[in-house]
């Protein structure tokens, strides 16, 4: 069997990565988890979530290309992990959708959203504090 | 045993003299693939049976991003998560180096690499126990069983819930991983596996890794929040 007797295939016939592949990779996803790590301590506000989450898919992208060996895998496998990820994104959209709008048309089950489009509570018990300022600036809004 | 398998008229493919070859199947090859492709069908599940917490931390996320900043800044130390990180990360070296040792057939390297792989994934729980019971002094736990002095915004008790549900069922999978990984290493012991036939190492690598997977999200979605 020949294939025996070429270092990068084994007896079936698949490949098989060096070693230094391995380390290299390794050191990558520390060098990454270091990056997220650090970046986390740097006030980005906002960014901070999109950031860490593109670290996160570098690092799943190189766990499965080459510790779970999809780059050199049948590429059905590929497409099988691929459509879970597909079906992950379905789920987590539609209900978000369904989350986030609820309060639109119902503000019992909108709980915590509804406030976000009707600001309700806070503003009515301010509203004796600060019922004279208010008093005074209101007509010259309206002129 | 053989002569069933020379009736294939493949008796001379790689691998089919081992006696872990099933009759059913046309080549070792064959074999191997419908195997992985199984496991590749079994982690898709998993994919979306971790989806389902991870919809609840969106949610969670959406509606107290309050309550999810605070308990992350002031309960969780992000130093032990990052520890715990790069312990799981060198298991997956590891465990794709017992791989690649089954791929070329040294019997040594496996139970070694293996070995490596099952004490990372144990350094992993402890430092779990550590945090958990930390947290258990503190009363800072889901539900009713809330009792955390401190003062935090929104409902710290559901917080509590969600990261015990993520962190506990991956905590599960670990432990799980581990078994899978000590029946292996008594068949490496005994030479079960080489070039031909090392389908199971190469399973529960695949397993072993998408544990890392979920850790690598699971560590800045919960420890590393601003």
């Amino acid at each position: 069997m020949a294939a025996h007797s070429d270092p990068h295939y084994d007896g079936l016939g698949h490949h098989i990565s060096p070693v230094r592949v391995y380390w290299l990779v390794f050191a990558a996803l520390l060098v990454f988890t270091g990056l997220t790590y650090a970046v986390s301590f740097a006030k980005l506000g906002p960014a901070s979530l999109p950031v860490a989450m593109l670290v996160a898919c570098i690092k799943a992208t190189l766990v499965c290309t080459f510790f779970m060996h999809l780059k050199y895998d049948e590429r059905f496998n590929l497409l099988v992990f691929v459509s879970s990820l597909f079906f992950m994104a379905v789920f987590f959209g539609f209900t978000m959708l369904d989350v986030a709008s609820r309060a639109l048309v119902d503000p019992i089950e909108g709980y915590g959203v509804y406030e976000q489009y009707n600001p309700p509570a806070a503003p009515a018990e301010a509203a004796p504090a600060e019922a004279a300022p208010a008093a005074d600036e209101a007509p010259a809004a309206g002129h | 045993m053989s002569d069933s398998h020379a009736a294939h008229g493949h008796a001379d493919a790689p691998g089919n003299n081992s006696p872990f070859f099933q009759h059913h199947f046309v080549t070792m090859t064959q074999q191997a693939s419908a195997a992985k492709l199984g496991m590749w069908l079994f982690l898709v599940q998993e994919v979306l049976f971790f989806s389902g917490l991870f919809m609840f931390y969106i949610i969670f996320r959406y509606l107290h991003p309050d309550t999810m900043l605070w308990a992350s800044e002031h309960l969780l130390d992000k130093t032990m998560g990052g520890i715990n990180t790069v312990v799981l990360l060198f298991s997956s070296v590891t465990m794709a180096l017992a791989v690649r040792a089954g791929q070329v057939g040294n019997k040594q390297h496996q139970v070694t690499y293996l070995a490596i792989t099952i004490v990372c994934a144990c350094i992993f729980l402890c430092v779990k126990y550590v945090e958990y019971s930390h947290k258990f002094h503190m009363g800072a736990l889901p539900g009713h069983f809330y009792s955390y002095a401190g003062n935090i915004p929104g409902e710290p008790q559901t917080f509590f819930a969600l990261y015990f549900c993520l962190t506990g069922l991956h905590g599960i999978h670990v432990i799980a991983g581990i078994i899978a990984l000590l029946w292996l290493m008594k068949r490496s012991a005994r030479g079960d596996f080489g070039p031909t036939y090392y389908a199971p190492l190469e399973l529960t690598g695949l397993y072993w890794h998408l544990v890392d997977l979920v850790w690598i999200f699971l560590f800045p979605l919960l420890y590393l929040i601003h």
